[in-house]
C-alpha cells in the first residue's frame, strides 16, 4: 500500500529525514518511536502533502507517485493524518465542515453525497461511539474543545472519512487513560484486511491498546530498528539512548 | 478636477414657496463646495468627487417614481413589507399585525426640519430630496413578524442621484425587525443618497438589517442618526456586498440610561468595490452600552474602510463601550482602512476597541484540504465562518438561514 524509498526531506536547507525506507501492506499496523527531533512529525506531515518541505525519493502509494498528488487529493485518495495539534477553526460549524469533508471525498470516490439529514444521522451514530457530547457538532470546530476533545475529534474524523491509510501523530499525547481506551477502540474498530495504520508515539502506553505489527525506531532521520510488538516494551525499560 | 452636476428644484413637484426658498439655500451652500474630497477629514478614505468623476458624466436630479417591476416577494420567511421604487412608497402589507398600531406615509418635509449638515451630500440631501417614507410603531406595539422593505430601482437611473428622507419612529415599548432589502435591476451608475431618522423610546428594540441582493453599480451614501431613550435597544446588520460603492454613516445618541446599541457588519468585497463604514457613537447619558463588531474580506483591489468613534459625556459614567475591526485581506492590490477614536470625559468607564488586519490561516487551509477539501472550498469555508460569526444574535431561526444564504451567496459571487 505504501513503499517508502530512500525519503530524503529537508526544511530551510535542513536535512532532517536522510534517507528513510518503509513498508506497509493492507491490514497492517505499523508504530514509529523515536526521541524528540527525529523526524517523525515531518514524516507525518510530508505524507500529508504539507507544503515547505525540499522531499528527494519515492514515496509510492497505491501504485501512484504520491508527490504527484495535491493534499486534497491524497486525502480523497485515501490517506488521513490525525494532527498531533488539532487546529481550531473560529466561526467555521463543525458539522458544516464534516459535512463538505466527507462529500468532498465521497464525490471522488463515486459516491453519492450526503443530503443534511442523511449526514447529522451518520455523524452522531459516529459521535456516540467515540463518546463524543452531540452538542460539540454543533459548535465552531475546536473552538474551547480540551485536548482530549480534539483528539476525539481527529478520530470521528478518520472513521466519517474511512481512509486506507491512517497516520496517527502522537495521538495518544494528552489524553487521560479514559480517553485514551475510547480512541484505541476507536481505531480497533475501524481496523480491517484493507486498511492499515502507521502510529506515531512517543511512548509504549498507546501500543498497549493498539497491537502492532511492527514497531521501527526513528532516530537521526532514518529507521535505526525494526521489530515486532516487543520491541516497545523492551525501549521502555531501556530508552533510545541505548540503542546501537 | 470638480464633478460636474445640474440640479434643479423646479423638478420636484409640489413643493410651496418656503420651501422651495430654503432648498435653494441648502444648494447655495452644497455648491460652494461640491461633493466632498479627500481633503475633508470625514472623507479621507473614500474620495467621493474623485470615484464620481470617474464613473458618472453630469448627474441630475430627474428622477420619476414610477413602478414598472413585479415585487418579487421573498419566501424564505415570513413577513410584512414595504415595497418602494426609487425611495417612494408603492405598495405596503401588514397582514401579520394589528394594522391600526403601525403608521406609515410618504415623508412630509415639514415634519423634520432640515438635518444638521455635518456634510454637503446632507445639504444636497436637504436641497433635493423626494419620496421618502415615515413609518411609526405605536406605544408597546411588538410586530410579529419582520418588516421587509423592498427597495427596487427604475432602468432610467444613469447618472442621477436619488435623495430620500425616511423617518422610523417606535414609540414606548415597540419592538420591530427592520430588513432594508435592496434589490437594483439595473446596471447603469446612480447615485442614491438617504438619510434615517431613527427615534426609540424608552424600552423600545429595533433591529435593523442591510441587505443588497445582487451586484450593482449603485453608489450609495446613507446616514442614520439614531435618538435612543431609556432602556431602548438599536441593533444595525450591515450585509451589503456588492455595491460598487457604499459609504454608511451611523450616529447613535445614547441619551438616557441604559440604552444601548450594536453595530455589525460583515462584507466580502469584490473587483474595485469600495465600502466604508463610519460611525459615532455618543454616550451621552450614564449606564449605556454600545458594541461595535466590523469584519471585512477584502478581494480583488477592493478597498475597505471603518472609521468608529466613541464619544463619552462628562456624565456618562458606568459607559461599557467595545469596537473589535477585523479584516481579511486576500489580494496585495486589496486595501482595509481603520480609523478607531476614543474621546472620554468621564472617568469610570470601560471602553475597548481592536483593529486586526491580516491574511487568511494557511494552516487552517492545510487543515481542511487533509479532510479532502480543495483550497478554494476550503478559502471560502473559512470566509464563512469569519463573516457568519456576526449573525450569532440572529434569534428567529428562518431569518437567520435566509441571511446566511444571503451571505454565502456574497461569497460564492467570487
Amino acid at each position: 500500500m505504501l513503499k517508502i524509498e530512500n525519503l530524503k526531506v529537508s526544511i530551510n536547507d535542513k536535512l532532517i529525514l536522510k534517507g528513510l525506507n518503509l513498508n506497509i501492506k493492507p491490514g497492517e499496523v505499523h508504530a514509529i518511536m523515536g526521541p524528540n527531533g527525529s523526524g517523525k512529525s515531518t514524516l507525518a506531515n510530508v505524507l500529508s502533502g504539507k507544503n515547505g518541505y525540499e522531499v528527494e525519493g519515492e514515496i509510492n502509494y497505491d501504485g501512484i507517485n504520491l508527490n504527484d498528488l495535491k493534499i486534497e487529493e491524497r486525502a480523497q485518495k485515501g490517506i488521513f493524518l490525525a494532527f498531533q495539534y488539532p487546529l481550531e477553526i473560529q466561526g467555521v460549524n463543525t458539522n458544516i465542515f464534516l459535512k463538505t469533508s466527507l462529500n468532498s471525498v465521497r464525490k471522488v470516490r463515486g459516491k453519492k453525497e450526503l443530503d443534511t439529514l442523511t449526514f447529522l444521522k451518520l455523524i452522531k451514530e459516529k459521535a456516540k461511539e467515540l463518546n463524543i457530547d452531540e452538542k460539540f457538532l454543533s459548535r465552531q470546530f475546536n473552538v474551547g474543545f480540551s485536548g482530549g476533545e480534539k483528539k476525539k475529534n481527529e478520530i470521528l474524523q478518520m472513521k466519517l472519512l474511512e481512509p486506507k491509510l491512517s497516520i496517527l501523530d502522537e495521538t495518544d499525547s494528552g489524553l487521560d487513560i479514559d480517553a485514551l481506551r475510547i480512541v484505541a477502540d476507536g481505531v480497533n474498530s475501524y481496523k480491517n484486511k484493507e486498511n492499515a495504520f502507521l502510529i506515531i508515539t512517543h511512548y509504549q502506553r498507546l501500543l498497549d491498546y493498539i497491537k502492532p505489527d511492527y514497531i521501527h525506531v526513528l532516530s537521526g532521520g532514518k529507521i535505526v530498528k525494526t521489530g515486532n510488538a516487543d520491541l516497545g516494551k523492551q525501549l521502555e525499560k531501556t530508552g533510545y539512548a541505548n540503542l546501537s | 478636477m470638480k464633478q460636474s452636476y445640474d440640479f434643479n428644484i423646479e423638478k420636484i413637484k409640489n413643493l410651496s414657496l418656503e420651501e422651495k426658498i430654503s432648498r435653494k439655500k441648502n444648494l447655495d451652500l452644497f455648491y460652494k463646495s461640491g461633493f466632498p474630497t479627500k481633503q475633508v477629514e470625514d472623507w479621507k478614505f473614500t474620495d467621493l468627487n474623485l470615484i464620481l468623476n470617474k464613473n458618472f458624466d453630469c448627474i441630475s436630479n430627474d428622477v420619476n417614481f414610477e413602478s414598472n417591476r413585479d415585487l418579487d416577494i421573498i419566501k424564505n420567511f415570513e413577513h410584512n413589507y414595504m415595497f418602494l421604487t426609487n425611495g417612494k412608497i408603492i405598495s405596503s402589507s401588514f397582514d401579520y399585525e394589528e394594522k391600526n398600531k403601525i403608521l406609515i406615509k410618504d415623508f412630509n418635509p415639514k415634519e423634520t426640519t432640515n438635518i444638521d449638515p455635518g456634510n454637503t451630500l446632507t445639504l444636497l440631501n436637504n436641497a433635493l430630496s423626494s419620496g421618502g417614507f415615515s413609518l411609526e410603531i405605536t406605544k408597546n406595539y411588538k410586530l410579529k413578524k419582520p418588516l421587509v422593505i423592498y427597495n427596487y430601482f427604475s432602468k432610467d437611473l444613469k447618472n442621477k442621484i436619488l435623495n430620500n428622507k425616511n423617518s422610523i419612529k417606535l414609540n414606548e415599548g415597540s419592538e420591530l425587525m427592520l430588513i432594508d432589502y435592496n434589490d437594483s435591476n439595473t446596471q447603469s451608475n446612480f447615485i442614491r443618497n438617504t438619510i434615517d431618522v431613527v427615534s426609540l423610546g424608552e424600552n423600545a428594540i429595533l433591529k435593523n438589517i442591510l441587505i443588497q441582493n445582487s451586484k450593482s453599480n449603485g453608489h450609495f451614501y446613507k446616514y442614520i442618526k439614531g435618538s435612543l431613550e431609556g432602556s431602548s435597544n438599536y441593533e444595525n446588520y450591515i450585509l451589503s456586498s456588492g455595491l460598487k460603492l457604499n459609504k454608511i454613516e451611523i450616529e447613535i445618541n445614547l441619551n438616557k440610561d441604559n440604552s444601548s446599541c450594536g453595530i455589525y457588519s460583515a462584507l466580502n468585497l469584490l473587483e474595485d468595490q469600495h465600502q466604508e463604514i463610519k460611525t459615532r457613537i455618543n454616550h451621552n447619558s450614564p449606564n449605556c452600552k454600545s458594541y461595535q463588531k466590523i469584519k471585512n474580506v477584502l478581494n480583488d483591489s477592493s478597498k475597505g474602510v471603518y472609521q468608529g468613534k466613541i464619544f463619552v459625556e462628562k456624565i456618562a459614567q458606568k459607559t461599557n463601550a467595545y469596537q473589535l475591526s477585523k479584516a481579511l485581506i486576500l489580494n496585495d492590490k486589496a486595501e482595509f482602512d481603520a480609523k478607531p477614536e476614543l474621546e472620554i470625559y468621564a472617568d469610570d468607564v470601560k471602553c475597548s476597541h481592536g483593529s486586526t488586519s491580516g491574511s487568511i490561516d494557511s494552516e487552517a487551509v492545510y487543515y481542511l484540504m487533509t479532510r479532502g477539501i480543495p483550497k478554494k472550498e476550503a478559502v471560502k469555508l473559512l470566509i464563512n465562518g469569519f463573516l457568519n460569526e456576526v449573525l450569532e444574535n440572529i434569534t428567529n431561526s428562518k431569518l437567520k438561514i435566509f441571511l446566511e444564504k444571503i451571505l454565502d451567496r456574497q461569497i460564492n459571487e467570487h
